[in-house]
């Protein structure tokens, strides 16, 4: 018989089978290019031992394919997400305590502001209200409406997250090789209907509104939104702010867009979203939120909590309790007060007001509500892991002589965006 | 409100800052063009906010301006 007359034709499915060939007869010059596929090959039947060394390379395996394998199963992790601080762990200013709205900025958890027009109109804490977080997460950021405010047309109330220039520069927005990223997060709101917020630039003239559906009230749900990298406008990528992701509580006719495409206006929500503190009550809790590089959510990229810690600590951290010393200058002042930084902040910060006591060998004198002043000549804030502070308006210490500064309430160091 | 505040050493040096209020608590604010909160500064004397000298005379809106003017 002819060898031309045996074809696909001419075999029945299942009349050839394992036993019938011998080993090593059926080899690659029998077998047409693309005659072998997945749907041949049975799960399990390809291990190793039928892989000889050095037969797989680059050229066999699709660009992509394994990158985009670990993405979906969350084995990549590091920075996959740019949100520092995504699942509300870290809150080093209230320590879980509810911080009302004022009108201008109040981090109620690392990274997070919420911010308002008119102060008092809601509440953020961590884990309000208690209920269970989404599967894989502990804490949540709980926004509490304190009223039912009819918000302005050029008012707004929001949460956001500033991200850094140097953290975002790869994305290359602002350029012709802008990249697409994900925006991803769980959500969980007594109001049901279309909710939003925006993504804009740190000079806020770029801005992409988006908008989302809660479709069940009081249910966690997720939410993704895959945006188009912005080719326009100006995307810092330096230690400054680049990227700044807003979720809407209530906004005005003046700050409201269309979703879903790139503006030189100032957007922060989509035109028609629901006001959150428009109704008494009502409740608006977040967390998993993932930015990240891509047009797939993928799961959310878990860091080790000291590694979130560190990472919030380039923008706000607290100095508590050590007792450090400098030199008396007058009888009021003790310069030269060299504190530790626990990672080196992100530019010279701003320092809160803080009780303590100065004290020298023969005097101790207890202090309260004084501010330091960060000595920026000395260029040691930025690049090591140390602040040089003056304490004035202290008492009993000498001139030229060695004196002690021990802090008693947290001194807050902010070198946030 | 914001208010200079400058700290003269025994050798005639000094250091400046800017103090400022916010929620009942002082903050003193570095000189630094990439602290935001000194950013908001300029912005906010700019557009009205009260600004003090180191002897705590209120400016005039000229006199913040021009002071303004001047930094980095």
């Amino acid at each position: 018989m002819p060898i031309s007359r045996i074809n696909n034709n001419s075999i029945a499915n299942n009349t050839i089978v394992a036993s019938d060939l011998a080993a090593g007869s059926v080899t690659g010059d029998k077998l047409g290019l693309t005659a072998i596929n997945a749907n041949n090959i049975v799960n399990s039947t390809i291990t190793t031992t039928q892989i000889a060394s050095n037969t797989i390379s680059n050229t066999n395996i699709a660009t992509g394919a394994i990158e985009n394998y670990s993405r979906a199963t969350g084995l990549l992790s590091g920075m996959r997400n740019r949100i520092i601080n995504g699942a509300m762990v870290i809150d080093q200013r209230n320590a879980g305590a509810s911080v009302t709205n004022i009108n201008g900025n109040v981090y109620p958890v690392d990274r997070f502001i919420a911010a308002g027009a008119v102060a008092s109109k809601f509440t953020a804490q961590q884990n309000a209200g208690s209920v269970t977080p989404p599967v894989g997460f502990t804490n949540y950021l709980g926004i509490t409406s304190l009223s039912a405010y009819t918000v302005g047309a050029g008012e707004n109330f929001n949460i956001r997250c500033y991200n850094e220039g140097l953290n975002t520069a790869d994305l290359g927005w602002g350029t012709a090789n802008a990249k697409t990223v994900t925006l991803s997060f769980w959500v969980y709101s007594s109001l049901t209907g279309t909710f939003g917020g925006s993504i804009n630039n740190y000079s806020f003239n770029r801005s992409y509104p988006y908008s989302y559906t809660i479709t069940s009230a009081n249910t966690w749900q997720q939410i993704s939104v895959t945006i188009a990298g912005d080719t326009s406008g100006t995307w810092n990528t330096n230690n400054s702010g680049s990227l700044c992701v807003f979720w809407n509580l209530g906004c005005g006719a003046t700050n409201s867009g269309p979703a879903g495409s790139w503006s030189s206006n100032l957007y922060i929500a989509p035109t028609g979203a629901t006001s959150v503190v428009g109704t008494n009550g009502a409740t608006f809790y977040i967390t998993g939120v993932q930015l990240e590089v891509g047009s797939t959510a993928t799961s959310f990229d878990y860091r080790p909590y000291g590694t979130e810690l560190a990472l919030c600590q380039r923008y706000y951290q607290a100095f508590f309790g050590p007792t450090t010393t400098g030199i008396g200058n007058g009888s009021t002042n003790v310069n030269d007060v060299v504190i530790p930084l626990f990672v080196p902040l992100r530019a010279s910060p701003t320092m809160g007001s803080c009780n303590g006591a100065a004290f020298t060998s023969s005097a101790y004198n207890t202090f309260t509500s004084v501010t330091p002043t960060v000595v920026l000549n000395s260029g040691v804030f930025i690049s090591t892991n140390q602040l040089r502070l003056n304490f004035g308006s202290v008492s009993g210490v000498t001139d030229n002589r060695i004196a002690g500064i021990r802090v008693d309430s947290n001194l807050s160091i902010s070198s946030e965006l | 409100m914001y208010k200079l505040r400058k700290t003269i050493y025994s050798d005639n040096s000094f250091i400046e800052d800017i103090l400022f209020t916010n929620n009942s608590k002082q903050y003193s604010i570095p000189f630094d063009p990439a602290n935001t909160d000194y950013q908001q500064f300029k912005i906010q004397v700019l557009a009205g906010a009260e600004l003090q000298d180191a002897d705590g005379n209120v400016m005039t809106q000229e006199q913040a301006n021009a002071f303004i003017a001047t930094l980095p």
